[in-house]
């Protein structure tokens, strides 16, 4: 088999696509949330509960659509706790979303117990073994530059299952929807400035709900690729942590679904370079290439986008103006 | 119509019993929901309390593990009271760990036990303080929000003890495996009255957070800020100073429980010291309304549960269970708080509620983590 | 308010009387033999905890199952030394004559309390510390894992044969060495390319390196890792795998070939009983195929033909020998260098402190091992 560097270059960056996916919906889902000014830290019990109930359904049922609906709900029930405590009781939010990490954690496990090893079941894995993008190059594979170069492209980036290009697809339609509709814009005035939003007439209450359960939807999506699409079967605290690398990622990429993409991507390939770089001990060896210290930059990095936001003489945009700042229209 | 309108707050006593309530709901919430799931809740819930009270030992660990709560939760009181979200507890334990194991490694065979026990103490705190002050620099001086960059800081130092125990600190002496040594027997916390001596530190904290905040200039200063940055400037007070120091003694405080939690159990560094207690006494400083012994109550809560939830699983309930327990409850007690403060009613549509101002104090749900007086909903308005 | 206090009332009372219903009846079952067993993972993850439930379960059914008292803790980090601690005391205090730890490193933890409660019998997997009350058990898993690099080593097509590996440990490497010794007995010319995961159980972790491995053209995997994440991958890629632990067939139905895995039954029954008998003496017990503590599972349908008589043949040297058979010179290290000499076979305490891969493995191990 042919393991010329491009080719090995593909097929990282292949697999860093595969991991990063989780990352992506994730951060999407917490996006959308926090542009409605509410930082929600139980990112990571929603992705458990979108997990457990989606893997849960999908090897009772064996359907692929009832799974990503068992996966919202769950996630969506989530959520709407979030919802009712922060927005409608006035809970601090950062408390609130612990509480949510450890609930949702529990549950999820609780859950999970019960189909313990248990595969996807063959209707959900035939789904998933679909290449839709893969394309047929037999015809140009010797055709000088345009060969290699659509190889490289196809073997990167066009080999993966729908859970992938799906999630590509929400954060186009999701950049489209803050940035070109009138309700993207009506959240986004939620999250910058609450009063200012209502007294211009939008329902800030029924926004924030929205976007708080259709952010935990996403997230449970999210959480529901780790047992039906990347490992296969039910582990206790599948997301691995993966809940907080999203708190971090929604930062670095500046509460934006494009960037989100590619930062996403970026924290993927970062968390298995070192599975490539142990092939070249030269540089493994090397303190700046060890992988527990590869495995700071993405906090380091996203404490760098942090600062560099309001460094400098111009101040920037550092994120919803109201993120994580209560608001109560009676004590305007 | 419904409306929620703010009513006189609920205080002192009366307000502690509901809060007492509404966890014994959630646990009755609880004692349904192990029904539901086919357990027997008295033979559960009975090993729950037989394995957090009922033995020697199960008290003993009970209170180690509420020690190091309580103490967490005392440091993040203290940042909390001025509205500056420290949820970085989890990182500044490690590294007051981290600092305290230094030390240790640092100073000469042979030196007394009871100076290498003050040193490593000393180095804890300033782990602890000097993690906590680049979040508390970089907000006073950039206006960076500081719950997120808190947040980020716990993990990198959580890969930087894992760093040390696996590659830079690795203890050749044990056949390769990726630990770091004890530290030497001499700096360990001698047990007082069968558990360890942080337990002294830990009342003695309560005692003193509870004066500082009341009884100080300092103290004074650091409420007021967190009533409102705007007034504290009005009123001629040093806002950077007080936030400095403030953020030194909460980053202190949670070092040091980092060094006692070495000193005390762990003898070995790992990133296992912290353990999660720097989120769970986020809960419980939140829960105690940033009380000292509302506090020290709610650790001992909290550290029952954990032990008990090793009786539990013992008789045979799932170990996710106490999560759920966990959760139910944090879901009450944070419900509660608004009906302390809040009546729903049902009123006329053109009827409008006069809105009581609310009275400033730190359990109260105004403000969020990045809330700068006034600023946060001018911003990009 | 007064409906409520009165609930709280009375919720506070039931579970005060459950609290003294729990003594009574601890105070009442004495007959049993009461035996605890801390495991490092879920005992469901498929892999090292499951293969030490599996063991408990054979021994408790030898026993009867109406003569054990069985407490069990699961998902026990042996890092947390605060964990460790009050899971072995809530243990003893449930009246726990013998306790299994199941993971290395609760070595120290497990140390400290066999002199804190004299009168429990600790048994402590795969590290190096006895004393009057503590035992120390492991088994030769490199025998299985010699057999399992001849299916490996007939298996493959590419001569390249991926292992994810948990951490540069003495225990790993010779496993490593082992296994590739096996693959060379069969397929001389064939490489063994190793990946560290550091981490025994993470199957995203796990994954990620089998597909690294995967995508540098190994098309068959071997592991020391405690999930089969590795299998799946290589099912994805149309790959094969050996698996570890247990039987993992059903995981990756369409990769697995056969697997090393650990049979600890009789050696938890043999203890377990002597504790029954008054008779449990200290011992430093490292059972082989022979003593039955390890075998190879049954290979599958996709194992090479001819693999089978061979490891037949083999067995029985294995059975005779033990791990002189797989040690025994001349053994070259990556370099080509001697480091056993023909004639002669590695001494235990060689075996136990192995950090060097035979020639034949590519990969390093990292320098600080």
């Amino acid at each position: 088999m042919e393991t010329g560097f491009a080719v090995m270059a593909a097929l990282f960056l292949a697999s860093a696509v595969r991991i990063s996916v989780p990352l992506l919906v994730g951060t999407l889902g917490e996006t959308v949330t926090e542009r409605a000014g509410h930082l929600n830290l139980g990112v990571e019990g929603m992705m458990m509960l979108g997990a457990s109930a989606g893997f849960l359904v999908a090897v009772r049922t064996d359907s692929v659509l009832l799974a990503l609906l068992a996966a919202i709900l769950g996630s969506g029930a989530g959520a709407l706790l979030y919802a009712v405590l922060t927005v409608t009781f006035r809970a601090n939010q950062v408390v609130t979303g612990l509480a949510l990490t450890i609930f949702g954690t529990g549950v999820a496990n609780t859950l999970g117990k019960t189909v313990v090893g248990e595969n996807p079941p063959p209707a959900v894995q035939a789904f998933f073994a679909l290449k839709p993008l893969h394309a047929d190059l037999s015809g140009i594979r010797d055709v000088p530059v345009l060969g290699p170069v659509a190889g490289f492209v196809d073997a990167a980036f066009l080999q993966h299952n729908v859970y992938v290009y799906g999630a590509v697809a929400l954060a186009l339609l999701l950049a489209w929807f803050l940035r070109r509709t009138r309700a993207g814009l009506h959240l986004r005035a939620i999250g910058e400035n609450p009063a200012a939003a209502d007294a211009s007439g939008i329902r800030v209450i029924a926004g924030k709900y929205a976007a708080i359960l259709a952010g935990g939807m996403m997230c449970g999506l999210a959480g529901l690729y780790m047992p039906l699409v990347h490992i296969q079967t039910w582990t206790d605290n599948i997301t691995g942590g993966r809940g907080w690398i999203v708190v971090a990622l929604v930062i670095f990429v500046r509460w934006d679904p494009l960037k989100a993409t590619l930062g996403a991507l970026l924290f993927g390939a970062l968390a298995i370079v070192g599975f490539l770089l142990q092939a070249y001990p030269q540089l493994s060896g090397s303190i700046l290439f060890s992988q527990y210290v590869i495995d700071m930059y993405p906090y380091l990095m996203t404490l760098l986008a942090l600062v560099l936001a309001n460094a400098g003489r111009k101040k920037g945009w550092q994120g919803p103006g109201a993120l994580s700042v209560p608001y109560f229209r009676e004590e305007r | 119509m419904i409306r929620i309108v703010r009513k006189e707050d609920t205080v002192g006593l009366r307000a502690w019993a509901v809060r007492a309530g509404a966890i014994l709901a959630a646990l009755a919430a609880s004692v349904l929901l192990v029904l539901l799931m086919g357990y027997d809740p008295i033979r559960t819930f009975g090993a729950m309390l037989q394995g957090a009270f009922g033995t020697e030992y199960g008290r003993i660990n009970t209170i180690i593990m509420a020690v190091a709560l309580a103490m967490t939760a005392l440091a993040v009181s203290v940042a909390f009271s001025m509205k500056f979200w420290n949820i970085g507890a989890e990182g500044q334990i490690l590294m007051g760990a981290f600092a305290a194991t230094a030390a240790a490694r640092v100073l000469p065979e042979g030196t007394p036990p009871v100076l290498l026990v003050l040193a490593c103490l000393l180095a804890g705190l300033a782990g602890g303080a000097a993690w906590a002050l680049v979040p508390g620099l970089f907000r006073i001086y950039l206006g960076t929000n500081e719950t997120l960059f808190t947040l980020m800081m716990n993990y990198i130092a959580i890969k930087f003890v894992v760093l040390l125990r696996c590659l830079a600190w690795k203890d050749p002496a044990a056949n390769g495996f990726p630990v770091i040594a004890e530290i030497p027997a001499g700096a360990f916390l001698p047990p007082v009255l069968g558990v360890h001596a942080g337990w002294i530190l830990a009342v003695l904290l309560a005692v003193a957070t509870y004066y500082f905040l009341r009884s100080t200039k300092l103290g004074y200063e650091i409420r007021v800020v967190g009533e409102s940055e705007r007034t504290a400037r009005y009123a001629g007070m040093d806002v950077r100073r007080v936030v400095v120091t403030g953020v030194l003694v909460s980053g202190a405080m949670a070092g040091l429980t980092g060094a006692v939690k070495l000193m005390g159990v762990a003898h070995t560094l790992s990133e296992t010291v912290a353990g999660g207690d720097g989120f769970t006494a986020i809960i419980i400083a939140w829960l105690a309304n940033l009380s000292a012994p509302g506090i020290v109550v709610a650790s001992v809560l909290f550290a029952a549960l954990k032990q008990g939830t090793l009786a539990m699983e013992i008789v045979g309930s799932p170990p996710s269970l106490s999560d759920v327990i966990k959760g139910l409850i944090l879901m009450a007690a944070l419900s509660t708080e608004f009906f302390l403060r809040y009546r729903i009613a049902v009123e006329r549509r053109d009827a409008h509620a006069t809105a009581v101002h609310p009275p400033a104090g730190p359990g109260q749900a105004e403000g969020g983590p990045s809330a700068e007086a006034g600023a946060p909903a001018e911003e990009g308005g | 308010m007064t409906l409520r206090k009165t609930a709280v009332l009375v919720l506070a009372l039931v579970l005060v009387l459950a609290s003294l219903l729990m003594t009574g009846c601890t105070n009442a079952a004495t007959t049993k033999v009461k035996v605890g067993v801390l495991y490092i993972s879920p005992v469901d993850d498929g892999g090292w905890s499951q293969a030490h439930k599996r063991g408990i379960d054979a021994a408790v059914a030898e026993i009867g199952a109406a003569k054990v008292e069985l407490m069990e803790l699961q998902s026990i980090n042996d890092t947390d030394t605060t964990a460790t601690n009050a899971a072995i005391d809530q243990l003893v205090s449930a009246g726990c004559q013998i306790i299994f730890a199941t993971s290395f490193n609760y070595m120290n933890a497990v140390a400290a309390k066999a002199k804190q409660y004299p009168n429990v019998k600790f048994e402590h997997c795969s590290g190096y510390l006895t004393d009057a009350n503590m035992d120390n058990y492991f088994g030769q898993i490199e025998q299985p894992r010699y057999l399992s690099g001849i299916v490996a080593g007939m298996k493959t097509a590419s001569g390249k044969i991926g292992y994810v590996a948990a951490f540069p440990l003495p225990e790993v490497i010779r496993g490593i060495n082992a296994f590739t010794l096996g693959v060379l007995s069969v397929n001389p010319s064939a490489k063994v390319y190793v990946r560290w995961t550091n981490t025994w159980y993470g199957p995203d972790v796990e994954k990620e390196a089998a597909v690294a491995l995967l995508n540098e053209g190994c098309d068959v995997l071997s592991q020391h890792q405690d999930s089969p994440a590795a299998l799946k991958a290589a099912e994805e890629k149309n790959a094969f795998g050996i698996g570890y632990d247990n039987p993992m067939g059903s995981a990756a139905p369409k990769a697995y070939l056969t697997a090393p895995i650990w049979n600890w039954g009789a050696y938890y029954a043999k203890k377990i009983k002597a504790v029954m008998d008054k008779t449990w003496k200290v011992e430093t017990y490292w059972g082989g195929m022979k003593e039955g503590m390890v075998a190879l599972d049954a290979l599958s349908a996709l194992a090479p033909s001819g693999a089978q008589a061979k490891i037949d043949a083999v067995t029985v040297d294995l059975k005779a020998q033990g791990n002189d058979y797989i040690f025994k010179g001349p053994l070259k290290d990556q370099t080509g260098a001697v480091k056993v000499e023909a004639g002669k076979s590695m001494t235990r305490d060689e075996q136990m402190s192995m950090s060097w891969f035979v020639e034949g493995v590519v990969g390093e191990i990292p320098s600080g091992s």
